[in-house]
């Protein structure tokens, strides 16, 4: 019974599943394939070596700093987006004039490609012209002028700034969302039960966002541990490997050493660190749906 | 135009039996309604006529045509079926004109253009539709929107309409309008037609035929005449008829000779023409069922010839338009009596009067009807 | 008049210096872009140009003109045929019953939330294999492959709003699985077009990561790629990297302006920035 109609539909979900079967699930697993063989250089090879490419990587200086970056990024990152997150959406949502200006503004800078904002943080960051040491020299604040992304100190920390700049945006419309979902009729409420200003959003609002907090928590680990074409472009891993992250460490050792197998253990790593991340929250989620 | 044939039909879903081993056959050109509480597995049914659901297990046959059999693997898809159908929430294409939602059905199946034309035209016309043509179903009353998913099921000239709650989006007067409309309008196409309603007035007053259905079971099957005078459990008895059978529940006992309903607050004798019926009841509890308008008040009672008087108290006296419900109670067993005019005040005793060549009784174990 | 409580007066300077913020980056940019290399030493980024002149916006151009095109040309593509079998995919999850639909709807779920350097390496060989590498067709397949699962969660969240009736009508009417798609659920899909393609637009033309594996350095390279390499190449020269990158943004900062309420429904579908 399955008629000419279905058959053409049939089809193109065929085509969607080839497509998606081949690019996302089989090269994951020619990936971790890859990865267990010694490719090096330009003519692939697969003479599989088992996990020799992944015992060299815990030897790895490059790698345990790259992983360390990444985990001070999950840990500045992360709460950091947050918080400023849910603190612009708490001001927007106490009836502000222009809201749709403010909420507009904030979230811009999320929907500019990363080059864009490493590009324009490159120019913020800049060492004798750029925009924020100058504007400190012509404040008087000249003691606060700094190397920024140049000085080893303080590169990774300016980073995460800036990502943070990026995507607070994000977080605030998500935050924002789910305040404006809580009924007003509670609101009312609580108001009338005496809480007000500071102890409404406390008590009664905040406790009511672990859902958006905890879809945006997702979605933010999962960058922070993929982050690459900002911090790429930025600083390129520099000074020396202070901001070097798992995804450039990837990227350089496989396209610029051909450490291919190499290059292609490390993705499998941050391929399983995603899935950690990934598979409890799709698990949550498919559940709910279920009920 | 044909009959519809259902054999044992069985739909599951997941853990939840959403109609269980039903077995129908349904006339051509009859209007046959579909009776039961929301949830019970009416629309199911339907659906697994038209083919939109498959069942797990059953036959159902349009005319001579075997059309679904799980186990035989055979299933018609529902676009070859020729049966239309109309939903509660009528399933207007919300992108189309009216002119555009009446034609679809004859557009996919390649109608010519002229042919289409004056279907639509004739069939908006019957339906006092025409003016609306060029509108969108959004700029549509709820009435409207109801005729234009009516003419929309008319317009091909189906062999059977399933009609799923078609009025019960409308207020209540334009409900009553349009169930002598429609009632009408099937009389003269004579299209076999299945209804399905939770309301038992609308059963009552459209159909030839009702299905009562509850909890995926099929509880009677009959005209409104045997489903309102011979109920066969109390399922039927409770659900028919407004307001509702009264049921009092009793023991059979003997007693000099006779034989009794024991009801703790009163004794009822069984009057003699059932007596053969309940004779093996006997120290059996039973339940009684009488309608309310098979109670009187003594000073109304003529010619009567089975009765049986109960003193009784009035705690609230309802009227409802040419009639007086009386609502009674003697100690913990509470009565209800459909009255023309009362003489009783509330708070006093009153006696009521029992026509008992009316009563029904059911086994109290099984629900199901002794007589 | 009421005089403000000062409280609300605290609220809007904190608003107000937030937009400070966030908008500069984005301001000296645009002042960078229109100064002489003289009023880059003597102006502060904040402010306005002496002289304004066009002239780095000119030379930028001239270096980015044909990467732009090239982006142009696999997003546009891309973006319609990841929308295309996106809606098809929702269409066929929401609203026909088979076995495994929930398995089908995880599998390209995680499609969502993949690292793409878990599939870099094989993404090359693909490509060259089928004679793709450095090719705009290549760019084409990996954004509408990658984009799949996002506009198949976008359009099947927007389809199980049109109730389930409407389909068994149509069946019932004498319309087959296609002719419903075509007829009834395509023309009630405006809205999840245009969401899905805002944002299908805005994710592929931000792309770094597939321009720069699959096409770097190549005739077809992707005008976020050609930035990159700008800055690389012009390190003192600020208003030409600045310029470039206004050419860059240009797109989206249109579509941001024009259609932001669409792309807003795409990030609060669940939609992640990969
Ligand atoms: N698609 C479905 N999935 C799961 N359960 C369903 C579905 N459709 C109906 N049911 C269940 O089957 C039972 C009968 O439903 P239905 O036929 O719609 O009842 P009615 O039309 O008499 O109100 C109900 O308990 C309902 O919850
Ligand atoms: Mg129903």
């Amino acid at each position: 019974m399955f008629t000419k109609d279905r058959l053409i539909t049939s089809l193109f979900l065929l085509l969607s599943l080839v497509l998606v079967g081949h690019f996302v699930y089989f090269c994951i697993g020619w990936n971790v394939f890859v990865s267990l063989s010694d490719w090096k250089g330009l003519a692939p090879s697969y003479n599989i070596v088992g996990f020799d490419q992944y015992l060299r990587l815990f030897h790895d200086p490059v790698f345990l700093t790259s992983l360390k970056n990444n985990l001070i990024l999950i840990l500045l990152f992360v709460p950091g987006t947050l918080f400023l997150g849910l603190f612009l959406a708490i001001l927007l949502d106490l009836k502000v004039r222009g809201e749709g200006v403010f909420r507009g503004i904030y979230l811009l800078p999320f929907a500019l490609s990363f080059v864009v904002t490493a590009t324009l943080w490159a120019w913020m960051y800049n060492l004798k012209i750029g925009v924020i040491n100058t504007l400190l020299g012509k404040t008087g604040l000249e003691f606060l002028k700094s190397g920024w992304i140049t000085d080893p100190n303080i590169a990774l920390y300016c980073v995460v700034l800036a990502l943070i700049w990026q995507f607070a945006g994000y977080t605030m419309l998500i935050f924002l969302a789910g305040i404006r979902s809580i009924p007003e009729s509670q609101i009312r409420a609580a108001e009338v039960d005496g809480a007000s200003g500071f102890n409404l959003y406390r008590r009664v609002v905040i406790p009511q966002l672990k859902a958006p907090a905890l879809s945006a928590f997702v979605v933010l680990m999962v960058f922070a541990l993929k982050a690459f074409d900002f911090i790429f472009v930025l600083t390129d891993g520099g000074p020396g490997y202070r901001t070097y992250v798992l995804a450039l460490m990837m990227f350089r050792w496989t396209f610029s050493k051909n450490e291919f197998a190499y290059g292609a253990a490390i993705a499998t790593i941050l391929f399983l660190l995603a899935l950690v991340i990934v598979v409890p929250y799709l698990y949550l989620s498919f559940r709910r749906e279920k009920e | 135009m044909v009959s519809v044939t259902i054999k044992d039909l069985t739909k599951q879903y997941g853990t939840c039996v959403a109609v269980k081993d039903l077995n129908l056959e349904i006339k051509d050109g009859e209007f046959f309604v579909f009776l039961g509480p929301s949830g019970c597995g009416k629309s199911t049914t339907l659906l697994c006529i038209a083919g939109l659901v498959k069942p797990d297990k059953g036959e159902v046959w349009l005319g001579n045509e075997l059309v679904t059999s799980p186990e035989r693997d055979i299933y018609m898809t529902p676009q070859k079926r020729e049966v239309a159908m109309v939903f509660q929430d009528y399933a207007l294409y919300p992108h189309m004109t009216v002119f555009k939602n009446v034609a679809f059905p004859l557009e996919v199946r390649g109608e010519d253009k002229g042919e289409i034309m004056e279907r639509v035209k004739a069939t908006a016309e019957l339906l006092g539709i025409s003016q609306l043509l060029d509108r969108k179903p959004g700029q549509l009353s709820g009435g409207q929107r109801q005729r234009v998913a009516l003419a929309r099921a008319m317009v091909r000239k189906p062999k059977v309409f399933l009609l799923d709650e078609p009025l019960a989006n409308l207020d209540a007067k334009l409900r009553v309008k349009t169930r002598i409309e429609l009632k009408k309008l099937q009389q003269k196409l004579g299209v076999t037609t299945i209804y399905v309603t939770h309301d038992q007035v609308e059963a009552m007053t459209m159909a030839d035929r009702i299905m009562v259905q509850k909890d995926g079971v099929t509880e009677q099957i009959g005209t409104p005449d045997e489903l309102y005078n011979h109920p066969s459990n109390l399922f039927v008895a409770g659900f028919i008829g407004s307001p509702e059978m009264n049921f009092i529940d009793c023991t059979l006992i003997e007693e000099g000779n006779r034989l009794w309903l024991d009801a703790k607050e009163f004794k009822i004798p069984v009057p003699a023409k059932i007596v053969p019926e309940l004779k093996s009841y006997i120290g059996e509890d039973l339940t009684m069922g009488i309608r309310p308008e098979d109670l009187y008040e003594r000073e109304s009672v003529k010619g009567i010839t089975q009765k049986n008087a109960l003193r009784m108290t009035a705690d609230i006296i309802e009227p409802v338009g040419p009639y007086l419900l009386l609502h009674l109670s003697k100690g913990r067993c509470p009565l209800v009596a459909r009255v023309k005019e009362t003489t009783a005040r509330i708070g006093q005793e009153v006696d009521i009067e029992m026509d008992l060549s009316k009563i029904h009784m059911f086994d109290k174990k099984t629900t199901e009807a002794i007589i | 008049m009421r005089s403000p409580k000062p409280r609300r007066v605290i609220l809007y300077i904190l608003l107000v210096f937030s937009v400070f913020l966030f908008l500069l980056p984005l301001w000296a940019c645009i002042t960078t872009s229109f100064k002489t290399v003289k009023d880059l030493i003597y102006t502060t980024p904040v402010e306005p140009p002496l002289s304004p002149t066009v002239a780095p916006l000119i030379t930028a151009f001239n270096i980015m003109v044909r990467p732009l095109l090239n982006s142009f040309t696999f997003t546009v593509a891309a973006m319609i045929l990841s929308c295309l079998l996106g809606s098809i995919n929702g269409y066929i999850l929401t609203k026909i019953k088979f076995r495994g639909s929930n398995i089908v709807f995880l599998f390209f779920t995680i499609g969502i939330f993949i690292p793409y350097q878990a599939v870099l390496v094989p993404l090359v060989l693909t490509m060259s294999k089928l004679g793709l590498y450095n090719q705009i067709g290549g760019l084409i397949l990996a954004h509408t492959a990658y984009g799949i699962p996002i506009t198949t969660l976008l359009f099947r969240n927007f389809y199980g709003l049109i109730p389930d009736s409407v389909i068994m009508a149509a069946k019932t009417d004498g319309a087959g699985t296609w002719t419903i798609y075509r007829r009834i659920v395509l023309p009630l899909s405006l809205l999840p077009f245009v969401v899905a393609a805002v944002f299908q637009f805005t994710s592929i033309w931000n792309d770094f990561l597939f321009g720069v594996v699959l096409a770097r350095g190549s005739e077809v390279q992707p005008a976020s790629v050609a930035l990159a390499n700008l800055k690389g190449t012009t390190e003192f020269q600020w208003n030409v990297q600045m310029a470039g990158t206004l050419w860059y943004a240009l797109p989206v900062l249109v579509i941001y302006l024009i259609l932001a309420k669409y792309l807003i429904r795409g990030y609060m579908a669940g939609a992640v920035k990969g």
